[in-house]
């Protein structure tokens, strides 16, 4: 159970641009992507859409397995700029480390 | 009076090849040399469309000449084009009614195949001939009809069914329950998808009717009793007015309900409704946004800042059995209410564009932006960074207060397109997308005897060909009395049964089928069994006649009542009464052939 962070959005604006609620969720990121894990960048991508806060970085080490290839940001349909959105997520992750 | 049949008549046969639809299956040009010796036709002809002109040509052309005096045409259903040959034959001069059918396409060739076919479609011809031989002339049944239309319901379809009814010059009564005009529009602000006022568009309805010198208004009015058949319905009314009723009785040529729906209203405790003040339904919401002057950049309800509203569409809607709460009457409303979505999105979209700071979560099972501009709300509402969420109808978003957070509730949800997992969005007031219920008409469809679906809706003749009109001739049906619609869509049915019912007076009479049941007074002998298995009350009477100086009951039939059923010609002892196009007879001489080896060979 995840209690939304109605916050999250703005939050996250300091670390990324503010194209993830461009995302309607068509996993043609997750379909193209090499690593082949489940539902990545997708999944992402939605815990920002619903400012699921606690799931990023409870999850985090995803991240990491990201190799920053494009593919994803190439082939959004709505130019979420998927790539773009996972580096700022590490930001993000990053700066919260330390802090806890 | 039926003309007496003692000759024989000369039938001819027209078979069609239906382009391939028929001929494919059947051989045609054996059937046509088969019929040929059928007792009583004196020609047969095959056309590869029969209801093209040229074979038209040749039914009136034989008919022109005197070959025949009795026509058969063999090709597709009746419904399709039975109504197209009996006008060849009246354009030839000869009565329309001297015309059987048989339907050698949908119940042969497209359902047989080979020898067996073929075999079936001479068998079927052999019957429709043997009927012919006895078929009469017969008049159309004219009923003169009052030029006058009630329509009952003073909604927006009520109001746009009597205006249009009284542009073709037709006087209109409209009678409201209430004391006031204009049902459910009053309760709306801006209409989805396009924003128009609703106020408005009420207002230059409201100045159209007030001021149009055929359309009487009777207001705080209930109807009591209504009797009569089409061209002449009598309507009994009371009439609330300062405390006393006043009786007024409306006499008119057809009726059109327009009755209305009413917004559903959720049980105590449904999704925390009735318990928790900021727990709401849509059409509070509405209230709401129409009577807001706040002017920040955050909604304000109450006097509370409203940070984030969960709103939760299917309230009352799409009602599945085994896991919504049924009403007390055991009823669930199934249906989609079809308003909701776009009138949700369009609520939204207004708090969006005029409280930025106000947060939105749409839970939805689906979105059903059906409509021409509808799906552009969904899109703006995206733009507008509404957050939808969506739940599976087996686990409903549950709405709980919360103890140590500064929200007042918390709404949980498994939210499908987060991969079913649970989340906890917290909110300060929570929408409900409460749909359409059909009122309770009951009264009114059992006076009329009108049929009511089982969603209790009222149910027109067909959906697709006939959606305007209720079985009883003369009575029509517009609005959302019939089903969820918004606002055009209720405009769209007033103007089809306006139409409908003016192009049914409009002449001052009505031309009915002569189909209905006739009493033999040599006959008949006043036993009365055929009006208690009579299905429709009024159309057989038992009246006093003088027959060689004695008084006696005889059977009489209001023609413009009688359904054609034949229920009186089953149980007449003397077999005294019998229906005109359909008699006892011609059934028997049509089983003859059917039976009778001799055709199919």
């Amino acid at each position: 159970m995840t209690t939304i962070n109605l916050d999250f959005a703005e939050e996250l604006k300091e670390y990324s641009d503010d194209t993830a609620l461009e995302c309607f969720n068509c996993g043609t990121c997750a379909a193209i992507c090499p690593l082949v894990h489940d539902n990545f960048p997708r999944r992402m991508i939605r815990y920002i859409q619903v400012g699921a806060r606690e799931k990023i970085l409870e999850n985090s080490d995803e991240l990491w397995r990201c190799l920053h290839c494009g593919l994803c940001t190439h082939t959004c349909p709505r130019e979420a700029d998927p790539g773009e959105i996972i580096l700022g997520l590490k930001r993000f992750v990053v700066a919260n480390w330390r802090r806890s | 009076m039926t003309e007496k049949n003692t000759d024989n008549k000369k039938v001819g046969v027209y078979i069609c090849y239906c382009g391939g639809n028929i001929s494919d299956h059947v051989d045609v040009e054996e059937v046509k040399k088969r019929a040929e010796k059928m007792p009583n036709v004196v020609v047969a002809r095959t056309n590869m469309f029969m209801c093209s002109d040229p074979g038209q040509e040749l039914i009136i052309n034989d008919l022109k000449s005197g070959k025949i005096d009795r026509v058969v045409v063999a090709s597709c259903a009746p419904s399709l084009h039975e109504a197209t040959f009996r006008d060849a034959i009246k354009r030839a001069g000869s009565n329309p009614f001297i015309y059987e059918h048989a339907n050698i396409r949908e119940q042969v060739s497209w359902v047989h195949h080979g020898e067996p076919a073929t075999d079936k479609a001479t068998i079927l011809i052999a019957s429709a001939a043997a009927k012919a031989n006895l078929l009469t002339p017969l008049d159309p049944i004219r009923v003169e009809a009052k030029k006058h239309t009630t329509v009952i319901g003073g909604g927006i379809a009520g109001i746009k069914t009597a205006i249009d009814i009284a542009q073709t010059g037709i006087n209109v009564a409209l009678i409201e329950k209430s004391s006031l005009l204009g049902g459910q529009l009053n309760n709306l602000d801006k209409l989805a998808p396009s924003g128009e006022k609703a106020s408005e568009v009420l207002q230059e309805l409201l100045d159209q009717i007030l001021t149009h010198k055929s359309i009487t208004i009777h207001t705080d009015c209930e109807i009591e009793a209504v009797q009569g058949y089409v061209g002449n319905f009598s309507l009994s009314i009371s009439k609330k007015s300062d405390n006393k009723i006043e009786k007024l009785n409306i006499e008119t040529g057809a009726i059109v309900m327009a009755t209305g729906a009413i917004p559903y209203i959720p049980f105590d405790g449904e999704f925390g409704f009735g318990q928790h003040e900021q727990v709401i339904t849509l059409q509070n919401l509405i209230q709401i946004l129409k009577n807001n002057k706040s002017t920040g950049s955050i909604l304000e309800v109450n006097g509370k800042r409203i940070r984030n509203i969960v709103m939760i569409h299917c309230v009352g809607s799409r009602q599945i059995p085994g896991i919504h709460q049924p009403k007390e009457d055991g009823k669930l409303n199934e249906y989609c209410s079809r308003t909701c979505c776009a009138a949700m999105l369009n609520a939204s979209n207004q708090i969006k564009e005029n409280f930025p700071a106000t947060r939105i979560y749409e839970m939805y099972r689906d979105i059903r932006t059906y409509g021409r501009g509808q799906e552009e709300l969904y899109t703006q509402a995206s733009a507008n960074k509404v957050v939808f969420m969506r739940y599976e109808a087996n686990a409903q978003p549950e709405v709980s207060l919360t103890r140590d957070s500064d929200y007042p509730f918390q709404v949980k949800v498994k939210d499908s397109l987060t991969f079913n997992e649970e989340m906890d969005v917290p909110a300060d007031l929570v929408v409900l997308a409460t749909g359409i219920e059909p009122d309770d008409v009951s009264g009114l469809a059992s006076m009329m005897k009108l049929p009511i679906g089982t969603d209790k809706f009222l149910l027109e003749v067909h959906p697709k060909l006939r959606p305007v009109e209720f079985p009883i001739t003369g009575i029509f049906l517009a609005g959302t009395c019939q089903a969820p619609m918004d606002v055009g869509e209720a405009c769209n049915a007033a103007g089809a049964a306006a139409v409908k019912a003016s192009a049914l007076l409009r002449k001052g009479f009505i031309e009915l089928d002569p189909f209905v049941a006739e009493v033999n007074p040599n006959k008949c002998q006043g036993h009365g069994a055929c009006i208690e298995a009579c299905l429709k009350e009024g159309a057989l009477t038992l009246v006093e006649v003088d027959i060689d100086g004695k008084t006696v009951k005889r059977a009489q039939v209001t023609a413009a009542m009688c359904l054609g059923c034949g229920a009186c010609a089953a149980v007449c002892p003397e077999k005294a009464i019998d229906i005109n196009g359909w008699a006892l007879k011609q059934y028997e001489d049509m089983v003859d052939a059917i039976v009778s080896d001799g055709f199919a060979v």
